[in-house]
């Protein structure tokens, strides 16, 4: 419950999220603005009239998506940073997200970042496109953030050390670094198994010695199963590498 | 002895307003500060405020410090300015005592208006005295005010807006915190304040109190523990947290001895944070000629401390014979700003508290 | 410590200046109030209670509750928290309830 985590649930969320169409269709703004205060520069700032005139200064931001355009202008005037604009025709599989961040250093357009969610857990990997921070927005700098696009109503924030573009390598043979098994473990490839599929992660030389034990970690922290209940990969024979030629020549002393 | 015509003590908001609009009447007006600069807590907050523009919302704290300022500065000729300077005492003859710089001074004012703010309640539990547990308003002090981090990381103690925004600004200062506790089961600050912290990965843990501090010379950890419905803490929810700062903003109640010596009639009223003046709808409190405006009066935030000390300033002035032709109209305006800020959710508790002390 | 680098903040302090705690040197800026420059330095307690023998740090750095009293120049009983630095100054720890020595 939002009174009681700080964290807005699907039912709050689903009240302020613009529909499919209307996120198909270019930039909008999202306001997750969810408790009657005394508060209403988002209403002020907007040029457009997509945020109705406030009967009562407590009242909730209510928006028009359709007449929204995406402009940003409410994004660095909301005193409780609670608005931001996604655009989800930004290319064919990314989205962009636009946050207000008031942290320094601010991150460099082109790097990459972590994208966190609503509870400050970490959920994909975003390239910072554009880091805005002009005289109007009065130190409240907003970022734009390219992630995958069922990213685009969870990422709200992020941390600059960049925990799926980790360079730090998992499986030596393949060269599969940390950053990328994050990344496939976060589009569902949960099992080692599945990420040898994909990966190769396993199938050099060294079969997955160095590597399975980090993978079977990294599944676990990031799924929340215990090392113990993992479904462990098949270990095919041999155990150990061998020329073609040992194997084709037959047995010994045949 | 000095004269002036009103008296303000106090240098926040709520003075700097109520100087302002009094001197714009033509009242002949004295602040009297405290610290070396003038805002009160403004000149502590980087955030940016609620309200509405009439009340600069969407203008950090600090920055409104300064748009009084100058507003202020408008009618320097009428504003005599006093800082380092605090009022000891307010006699029942109407002369106040003051202490600057080592000296002791008296003013016989025509009228007083009061507005001292508030100071931080603090809580109970062993060890609580150990350095590095400090109160909110120290840690941004020290922070914002010095530029020096009150330590490596930070327990929170409170949800309330205070606590909450004071997280968000250690956080802004480049200092962990750990966790924000607070004993009731709710999230009593602004929700867009709480999300705004949990999306950067602090817990917010509710129903959760502090049990005890440890340290030899300083503060190394904490125990926190669960509470229930009850406020009762519940055993084996204990917990260690290392930290070498504890901040405590567990809510604020108005700083009012100056009040309980003019002999101002004076009410509990938890919902204003303590003991407050009873005052009439110019806010006057029982004692004619002493005014009262901002936290002082009733808990509350700083658009509607501005907002009164403005309303505060203009009857005083007027009581006074500084009437212009517009003020009926000034007053209406205060009114309406001051009921439209407190007719929510929030301002709830608020409007069932001020019921309590009208005149 | 200082906060080095602040998104909203610009601090603008005086010259430095040279301070002596119990004896030792420390470095401050002129105009900061004396307990923020030992805060700065790591210095957290600035004394020890007169009853019991607690350390005191300071509490509330607007000098209202009296945690940050100390020996100063010679003169007891001053709060370090507002009390601005100067160059030279001779800071001690205070202890009882500070009589002149
Ligand atoms: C962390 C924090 C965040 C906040 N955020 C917001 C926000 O977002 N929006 C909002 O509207 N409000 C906010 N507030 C609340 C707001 O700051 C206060 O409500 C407001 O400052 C009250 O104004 P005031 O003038 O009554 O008191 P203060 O600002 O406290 O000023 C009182 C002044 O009186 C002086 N004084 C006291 N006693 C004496 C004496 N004896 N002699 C001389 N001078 C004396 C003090 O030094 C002080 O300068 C916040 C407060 C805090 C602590
Ligand atoms: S993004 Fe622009 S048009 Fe849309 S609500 Fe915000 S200010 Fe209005
Ligand atoms: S400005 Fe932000 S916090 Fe204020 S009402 Fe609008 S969305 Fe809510
Ligand atoms: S710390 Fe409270 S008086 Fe100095």
């Amino acid at each position: 419950m939002l009174e009681k985590t700080g964290v807005a649930t699907e039912q709050d969320l689903a009240r302020v999220t613009p529909s499919k169409e209307r996120r198909a269709k270019g930039p909008v703004a999202v306001i997750e603005c969810f408790q009657r205060i005394p508060c209403n520069p988002c209403q002020t700032a907007c040029k457009t009239g997509a945020i109705k005139e406030f009967k009562d200064i407590n009242d909730t931001p209510e928006i028009d998506h359709d007449a929204c355009t995406g402009c940003g202008l409410c994004v660095s005037s909301c005193p409780g940073l609670s608005i931001v604009v996604v655009d989800e025709t930004y290319s064919e599989e990314e989205a962009l997200v636009k946050i207000p961040y008031e942290f320094l250093p601010l991150p460099e357009a082109g790097s990459f970042v972590t994208g966190l969610d609503r509870e400050g857990k970490p959920v994909c990997r975003a390239k910072v496109v554009k880091v805005l921070n002009t005289k109007s927005m009065d130190r409240t700098p907003v970022v734009s953030l390219a992630v995958p696009k069922d990213m685009s109503m969870t990422v709200r924030f992020i941390k600059l050390n960049d925990y799926f573009s980790d360079n730090t390598i998992v499986c030596r043979c393949e060269e599969l670094t940390m950053g990328e098994l994050r990344e496939l473990i976060r589009k569902g490839y949960n099992t080692v198994d599945e990420i040898k599929r994909i990966s190769r992660a396993g199938m050099g030389p060294c079969q997955g010695r160095t590597c399975r034990q980090l993978i079977m970690q990294e599944i676990a922290a990031a799924t929340g199963t215990k090392m113990a209940d993992l479904t462990v990969s098949t270990y095919r024979p041999p155990v150990k590498p061998v020329k073609l030629g040992t194997i084709a020549g037959g047995e010994h002393g045949e | 002895m000095r004269t002036t015509e009103i008296a303000i003590i106090g240098g926040g908001p709520a003075g700097l307003r109520a100087a302002i609009s009094a001197a714009s009447m033509g009242a002949k007006v004295t602040i009297i500060e405290r610290n070396e600069n003038l805002g009160g807590q403004l000149v502590k907050q980087t955030h940016m405020f609620f309200g509405s523009q009439k009340q600069y919302a969407s203008t950090r704290g600090i920055d409104i410090a300064e748009i009084l300022l100058k507003d202020l500065d408008k009618y320097k000729d009428r504003i005599e300015i006093m800082t380092n300077a605090t009022v000891l005492s307010i006699f029942e003859d109407g002369v106040i005592s003051i202490e600057q710089d080592d000296k002791y001074l008296k003013i016989k004012p025509q009228s007083v208006i009061v507005t001292t703010g508030a100071s931080e309640k603090f809580l109970a539990f062993p060890n609580n005295d150990l350095p590095g547990i400090y109160g909110a308003g120290a840690v941004q002090t020290l922070m914002n005010v010095h530029g020096v981090a009150p330590g490596r990381s930070v327990v929170m103690v409170g949800a309330g807006n205070i606590g909450l925004i004071v997280s968000y600004q250690l956080m802004q200062a480049g200092i962990e915190v750990k966790a924000i506790l607070d004993a009731s089961p709710r999230i009593g600050g602004y929700l867009v304040h709480a999300s705004k912290i949990r999306r950067m990965g602090i817990p917010i843990l509710t129903s959760h109190t502090v049990k005890y501090a440890h340290g030899t010379d300083k503060l190394q950890k904490v125990t926190i523990c669960q509470l229930d419905e009850k406020f009762q803490q519940i055993p084996g929810t204990e917990r260690d947290i290392e930290t070498d700062v504890l901040c405590i903003s567990v809510g604020l109640s108005p700083l009012t001895e100056l009040l309980w010596q003019a002999g101002c009639n004076m009410k509990y009223i938890p919902e204003l944070g303590g003991h407050v003046p009873v005052r009439d709808k110019d806010l006057q409190t029982s004692i004619k000629g002493v005014y009262v405006a901002g936290d002082v009066a009733g808990v509350e935030e700083a658009s509607s401390a501005m907002v009164e000390g403005r309303l505060a300033g203009l009857c005083a002035a007027k009581a006074l014979g500084h009437a212009t032709a517009d003020f009926e109209e000034l007053h209406n305006d205060c009114i309406e700003q001051l009921n439209s800020l407190r007719s929510g959710h929030v301002g709830e508790k608020i409007r069932k508290g001020l019921e309590q002390v009208a005149m | 410590m200082r906060i080095k680098e602040h998104p909203i903040l610009s601090f603008s302090k005086g010259r430095k200046v040279q301070f002596t705690f119990d004896g030792k040197a420390y470095e401050g800026y002129e105009g900061e109030p004396i307990a923020a420059a030992l805060h700065a330095a790591g210095v957290m307690v600035l004394g020890h209670s007169h009853d019991k023998q607690r350390p005191r740090g300071f509490y509330c750095a607007i000098g209202n509750c009296s945690s940050c009293l100390m020996v100063v120049n010679n003169e007891p009983n001053v709060r370090t928290c507002t009390e601005p630095l100067k160059e030279g100054m001779v800071v001690e720890t205070q202890k009882g309830k500070g009589d002149l020595r």
